[in-house]
């Protein structure tokens, strides 16, 4: 569906690229019917944006206010959650992991005594590292860059907002 | 010259345990929470039942909302879904009422419109009553779109849809309203508008 109307409006709504702008412009100076339609549209947009909002009964916000009064008062999740408390109970955990592991490699008899026979790898990275595996990898990376950096701009505008 | 709260401010001051500052916060929004209700309810004493309703939600989820986002597309996201789980269950409601009553309850209605328009003779009365005859999701689109201050995106974040999905509801939807207010105004739509 992308009949002139819905070009006008999108024009008229600022959802137009550079290109297509200027292609709608031409438009409308160049035939006098789409000009005609343009500005009929603008303004309808116009008496849309001046419809009145409706005004609710004079009680309202007292009605709302008494019974907002019955409930308890809300508290920020943010407050309500200790992180200390998740610190304590992850750092128990931590700690107890830690002292098992110490206490098993302390008191177990493990040896290898043939691993060298068994066990041996020939890491020859020289042969990947070529330029075209350097230029995917820093590519990569500059994606990666730009998702996290586009993700922390984002987060600031919402604040701002 | 004392410089009015924001609605994030005055949201840490209700969270910080000074509950009477949310009636400021009612009073901001009531009327466009009001109105918003109305697209969905068609008559006042339910519309003002589901904004209560709505504002009594969010104040008790307060503490969930996150501060990444405007409260107005919060409290517009509690207003759909309040307004539409309040149709269902006024649909099931109604299930049992008998054709007559219902043909009866259309013919008032229309006639007290008819009223109304010769009544109010400005083009706010006309386009308000030509909303009032689009189906709930249009009207609700066009009023959030044009007097609630949000986006394509943010109004897709309080219907739960796509942003593409809500600009092609807002194009139809305003292409039914011109209908409407043509089949209302007749001739006179060019010169009223």
């Amino acid at each position: 569906m992308n009949t002139i109307e819905q070009q006008l409006w999108d024009y008229i709504d600022g959802n137009l690229d550079e290109i297509q702008r200027k292609n709608i412009e031409e438009k409308i100076e160049s035939n006098a019917a789409v000009k005609l339609q343009y500005e009929e549209l603008l303004n309808l947009n116009f008496a849309f944006s001046e419809m009145e909002l409706d005004e609710p009964s004079m009680s309202f916000t007292r009605n709302v206010m008494e019974n907002v009064a019955l409930e308890p008062a809300p508290v920020s999740l943010k407050t309500r959650v200790d992180t200390r408390i998740i610190f304590s109970i992850g750092a128990f955990f931590v700690i107890s992991i830690l002292g098992l592991l110490g206490y098993i490699l302390y008191n177990s008899t493990f040896t290898l005594p043939n691993f060298g026979k068994y066990f041996t790898a020939d890491f020859n990275l020289d042969k990947y590292i070529t330029p075209t595996a350097m230029y995917v990898f820093i590519g990569l990376d500059i994606i990666i860059g730009l998702i996290f950096m586009d993700y922390v701009l984002r987060r600031k505008l919402n604040h701002k907002d | 010259m004392k410089q009015e709260l924001t609605d994030l401010e005055l949201i840490q001051n209700v969270l910080t345990g000074e509950t009477s500052q949310y009636a400021l916060l009612v009073k901001r929004h009531q009327r466009f929470v009001f109105t918003l209700a109305l697209r969905f309810a068609k008559n006042r004493e339910d519309a003002e039942e589901i904004a209560q309703d709505c504002f009594i939600k969010a104040y008790k989820a307060l503490g969930t909302f996150k501060q990444t986002a405007k409260f107005s597309t919060w409290l517009y996201t509690i207003t759909y879904t309040t307004a539409m789980t309040f149709l269902r269950k006024k649909r099931l409601d109604t299930s049992s009422i008998s054709d007559e009553d219902t043909f009866l309850q259309l013919e008032n209605h229309t006639s007290a419109f008819n009223a109304n328009i010769y009544e109010q003779q400005n083009s706010h009365a006309f386009l308000n009553e030509a909303i009032k005859h689009l189906m709930p999701d249009d009207a609700a689109i066009i009023t959030m779109f044009y007097k609630g201050e949000q986006s394509l995106e943010e109004i897709g974040v309080a219907l739960n849809r796509e942003p593409n999905t809500i600009k092609v509801k807002l194009h139809r939807a305003r292409l039914r309203l011109k209908e409407k207010l043509q089949f209302l105004l007749k001739d006179e739509v060019k010169e009223l508008l």
